[in-house]
């Protein structure tokens, strides 16, 4: 792996708009190239990639639009992505694979599968979800920079 | 297998976006999900699906999937055909459903897992 120093650090910060499939997923495909360029190890360029993107589109489908950040720092990668949709209801359900409250037309086009927030946990060290009702919901998600071979 | 010769040996196949790089394919994936593509498709294989909307480009990209293939004679939008020529992902239209799509790319050599 890369090693980093302090020089290295940094925060990219994305704005994602609601039902803006058109332009869904270039905040992820941003951070991916960013980490690449850096020479940051495949491996953690494909988590980053996969959680970066599960939260853009979360926030795109239900979130009403948010904001993206990830950070660089030290030993990780966290990834805060924040909304002021109507939160989760109950966490633990969106936890679950294949729960989903998705609308149709958003299901018809292969999202709403219930994956978005089980895939951030498998691809993630450290997931903190802060949610309320009628509130809105941050994401706060970390990936260590040691990479131990990760999920396949 | 090359791009171009998997595209070539394949019937009834429409190229809208040729490979920019051709380069050698090993495995394959199929899936409408888009999230369950994200999670699941191995980097750098070809993938099947029916989805012929935009976001198969972002998912392609981040994924680094070279080849898709768009099952069951579904036409790409033109959104999604711009988006994969910008990114340089080769899209083609192929007749068969994708039980049989995928059949065909296994008698080729195509496997989801690497050997």
């Amino acid at each position: 792996m890369s090693s980093l120093n302090s020089r290295d650090s940094f925060v990219i910060e994305r704005e994602v708009k609601p039902l803006d499939f058109l332009s869904a997923g270039e905040t992820a495909s941003d951070f991916k190239e960013t980490l690449k360029s850096l020479g940051i190890p495949a491996d953690i360029c494909r988590k980053t990639s996969i959680v970066a993107y599960e939260a853009e589109m979360n926030a795109v489908i239900h979130g009403g639009g948010g904001i993206i950040a990830m950070e660089l720092e030290g030993d990780r990668i966290t990834i805060v992505a924040k909304d002021q949709g109507p939160g989760i209801e109950n966490v633990s359900l969106a936890m679950q694979e294949g729960y989903s409250t998705a609308p149709d037309f958003v299901r018809e086009m292969g999202f709403g599968a219930g994956m978005g927030l089980p895939n951030i946990k498998k691809y993630s060290d450290e997931l903190d979800i802060e949610t309320k009702p009628g509130e809105g919901t941050t994401l706060r998600i970390v990936i260590f920079l040691k990479d131990e071979g990760g999920v396949e | 297998m090359k791009i171009k010769d998997i595209l070539e040996d394949l019937k009834c196949v429409t190229v809208h976006v040729n490979p920019e790089r051709d380069c050698e394919i090993t495995r394959g994936f199929t899936g409408d999900l888009l999230s369950f593509v994200m999670g699941s498709s191995p980097d750098g294989a070809l993938w099947v699906t029916i989805q012929n909307h935009v976001n198969v480009a972002a998912v392609a990209l981040l994924k680094e999937i070279p080849l898709v293939l768009l099952a069951s004679g579904r036409s790409p939008s033109p959104e999604l055909r711009e988006q994969c020529l910008k990114e340089g992902i080769a899209l083609a239209t192929v007749e068969m459903d994708s039980f049989d799509l995928c059949g065909v790319l296994h008698g080729m050599g195509i496997r989801n897992r690497a050997e």
